[in-house]
């Protein structure tokens, strides 16, 4: 350091002399300072001109890195016209990582310096490219004053930049036009920043204050606050860039917000984030929510309430109504006794909610009662043909962990008159690109009527029980299950169209629809049947058919009664689920819809 | 000699079964799970192809991909770029995965793996970076 110091001595004593003296030359091998080394550093000054010049060019290694960068730097016009002063304009710094044109004007006194710098059009980048900037042209200012009582430098600084784009990992500053204003104190290692103000463009202004160990390099306190800033920068700028992983991720976002957060020696310590009248709507369509009033604090010592509100919204397409929500956070951890979520016109009822936060993955579990949703809106808000009818349940436990989402219990949908439960749900990464659905679902009692007008399939009037068992999802569509439905026990209208007839043959496989238009039976609108069944056992994609009961050559679908009988009989034993499912839209496409209400 | 008649034999089986392994995979299996997975890659594939051009992105040799070089990738995409790796990773370790459960043999997803990682080389678009045992290799 002292080798330095010399060799800085030495140039400003040339200098003073200049009239004697036409150019300056040093060249040093080595110096060792508490920062860093130089070596092979060349120093030249020429004064021949009017203007004089200066060129430095070295080998630098700062104390963190491993090897020497070479960097040139040339001033084009040099100043220095009293002790304590030199500028240095058009000037060009270069090395690897660093292409920075500047101008500096530097002002030092033995107790009190300024510093101004002006750079225009500057690049940098660190080695891995986390924090890099390109074209900024700005300034600058810095100032400090020695406080010699208690040892400690005084010193505030402005930085602003009016052009160029700025990387600091994870933070993207593509908009000009940010000011920071930075004052505090420097003592021995500790850097205090007592007060920055940063007015970031889109954003607003920000408040910040920090201490910084020089020495160790860690940053002992961070504490930032941003009132009644615009919730769009706010998230385009600092939020988005934390939550790329989670699916807050890739929103659009709009409201007023205020934020702040305090991090000591690197680790998040607490954090506020308030919404006002704020909108928020995920870019894959996963969810929404309009008019946002929000309170949400954390912190690491102790508990805080958590409050919630919205207007409206939805999940996938279902849609959500006005919601009041309040939780406590304790850590890691969130509970609430209660949380009433409207949805559409019912409500999903969650009760001793408790989530807790397993490094970067949620578990869950709580209760769930269903106040009754009805069908009408649900089909509805899924485009399915509107059915008459409610969906109820109570859960007693729903658990998520490890992306597995399991219910113990039963969910009901009352519908067709009748009932359908589901059973042992469990969804394997329900977020997922790939999720897998388990399920059971009994059915039991569903009025024939409804369902036919409801799915256009042609009149049938009975009552069907079904089972389907061992049912896997891939991605919400089946690729395993044993199903049956077959005519309800006990005494009830059995009847079938002859629409419905010809449509059931359909199903069994082309070709044998028209028999019947070829006898006498076309002259009959509607049969009597004892019993119809069908059942499918489903790998992967292919269908192993059954009916009510084996025949010979395949099975039969419907088994009339009286006189005159129809017998619906299936023979293709395996069809692939693909063609079955076009045979059922072929059917149900071709007759009009009719709207059960 | 009965000892080595031992070692051999077990030689034998372990490389009968490795090659019966990939012989016998059908690594075009379709379920619905795979296709979502393809699909999902698909839509991936037009902002991650620039990175792949640029050397920024290259395909590692187990299969995945990696930031190679974050400093070819403009300012505005630095950020995005390792969620983007991170998506992507999330995707082929699955696709692996549904493949082998698609085959009927969840055990062979690591073998899978392998056998993409080469599948992915011979695909590449010449210019690509590509992992080996020396480090990165421009194709």
């Amino acid at each position: 350091m002292l080798r330095l110091l010399l060799i800085c001595l030495i140039f400003i004593g040339f200098t003073q002399q200049a009239a004697a003296i036409s150019s300056i030359q040093i060249t040093v091998g080595e110096v060792n300072a508490p920062v860093g080394q130089l070596k092979n550093a060349k120093f030249q000054v020429d004064l021949k001109g009017a203007q004089p010049t200066l060129i430095l060019n070295a080998d630098l290694k700062p104390t963190n890195e491993k090897e020497f960068a070479h960097f040139d730097l040339k001033c084009g016009q040099f100043l220095t016209e009293q002790i304590g002063q030199a500028q240095c304009l058009n000037g060009q710094f270069k090395s690897k990582q660093i292409s920075a044109p500047f101008s500096v004007n530097f002002v030092s006194h033995p107790s009190d310096f300024a510093l101004d710098i002006d750079f225009n059009g500057a690049n940098f980048s660190d080695e891995a490219g986390l924090h890099a900037g390109e074209k900024l042209t700005g300034q600058i200012k810095m100032a400090a004053k020695k406080i010699i009582s208690t040892d400690t430098w005084a010193w505030d600084g402005l930085i602003s930049w009016t052009a160029g784009e700025l990387y600091w990992q994870p933070f993207y500053f593509g908009k000009a036009g940010n000011t920071f204003e930075i004052n505090g104190t420097f003592k021995q290692d500790i850097l205090n920043i007592q007060n920055a103000s940063l007015l970031v463009n889109e954003v607003g202004k920000m408040q910040a204050t920090a201490t910084i160990n020089i020495k160790t390099k860690i940053v002992e306190d961070v504490k930032v606050s941003a009132k009644d800033v615009d919730f769009a920068g706010l998230y385009a700028v600092f939020l988005k860039p934390m939550a790329e992983k989670s699916a807050f991720g890739n929103m659009e976002v709009s409201g007023k917000a205020d934020w702040k957060f305090e991090i000591k020696n690197f680790a998040p310590t607490s954090f506020e984030l308030n919404l006002r009248d704020a909108n928020i709507e995920d870019k894959n369509g996963k969810f929404g929510f309009s008019h946002i009033n929000a309170h949400i604090p954390w912190d690491y010592d102790e508990p805080k309430n958590l409050q919630l509100a919205y207007k409206s919204g939805h999940l996938l397409k279902i849609g959500l109504r006005e919601t009041k929500l309040t939780a406590e956070i304790n850590r890691f951890s969130l509970t609430a006794p209660k949380l009433d979520l409207p949805v559409l016109d019912g409500a999903l009822s969650l009760s001793d909610v408790s989530a807790v936060r397993l490094g970067d993955n949620w578990a869950w579990h709580l209760r769930l009662d269903l106040v009754p949703i009805t069908l009408n809106e649900f089909s509805k808000a899924l485009g399915w043909p509107t059915m008459k009818g409610q969906i109820s349940g109570q859960i007693p436990l729903v658990t998520y962990a490890n992306k597995q989402l399991n219910m113990d219990g039963a969910m009901t949908f009352n519908a067709f008159s009748g009932s359908i439960s589901m059973n042992d749900l469990v969804i394997d990464d329900p977020l997922g690109v790939a999720p897998r659905l388990y399920a059971d679902l009994q059915m039991r009692n569903l009025d024939l009527g409804d369902l036919t007008r409801t799915f256009s399939f042609g009149a049938i009037e009975g009552k069907l029980d079904g089972d389907v068992k061992d049912m896997v999802l891939e991605n919400w569509k089946p690729v395993q299950l044993d199903a049956s439905i077959q005519t309800s026990d006990g005494k009830h209208l059995k009847k079938i169209s002859q629409r419905a007839v010809e449509n059931i043959t359909a199903l069994g496989g082309e070709g044998t629809a028209a028999a019947l238009q070829r006898t006498f039976l076309r002259f009959f609108k509607e049969f009597n049947y004892e019993k119809i069944g069908l059942s499918c056992k489903l790998r992967q994609d292919v269908c192993e058919m059954g009916g009510v009961e084996s025949t010979s050559t395949g099975y039969i679908i419907v088994k009339g009664k009286g006189i005159p009988a129809v017998n619906v009989n299936g023979y293709t034993q395996k069809v692939s689920l693909e063609d079955l499912l076009g045979r059922i839209k072929r059917i149900t496409d071709s007759n009009t819809k009719v709207i059960v209400n | 000699m009965k000892k080595l008649f031992t070692v051999l034999s077990l030689l034998a089986a372990t490389l009968f079964s490795s090659s019966w392994v990939s012989a016998a995979a059908d690594l075009d299996v379709n379920t619905p799970a795979i296709a979502a997975i393809k699909n999902s890659m698909q839509a991936r594939h037009a902002q991650l192809s620039p990175h792949y051009s640029s050397g920024a992105v290259g395909l590692t040799a187990d299969g995945l991909v990696a930031v190679r070089d974050a400093t070819a990738v403009p300012l505005k995409d630095r950020g995005g770029i390792n969620s983007l790796v991170a998506a992507e990773n999330g995707d082929r370790t699955a696709l692996y995965k549904e493949i082998a459960v698609g085959n009927g043999h969840p055990e062979w997803a690591g073998e899978i793996r392998s056998t993409f990682a080469g599948r992915w080389v011979d695909k590449a678009q010449s210019g690509w970076y590509y992992q080996n045992a020396g480090g990165w290799v421009k194709k």
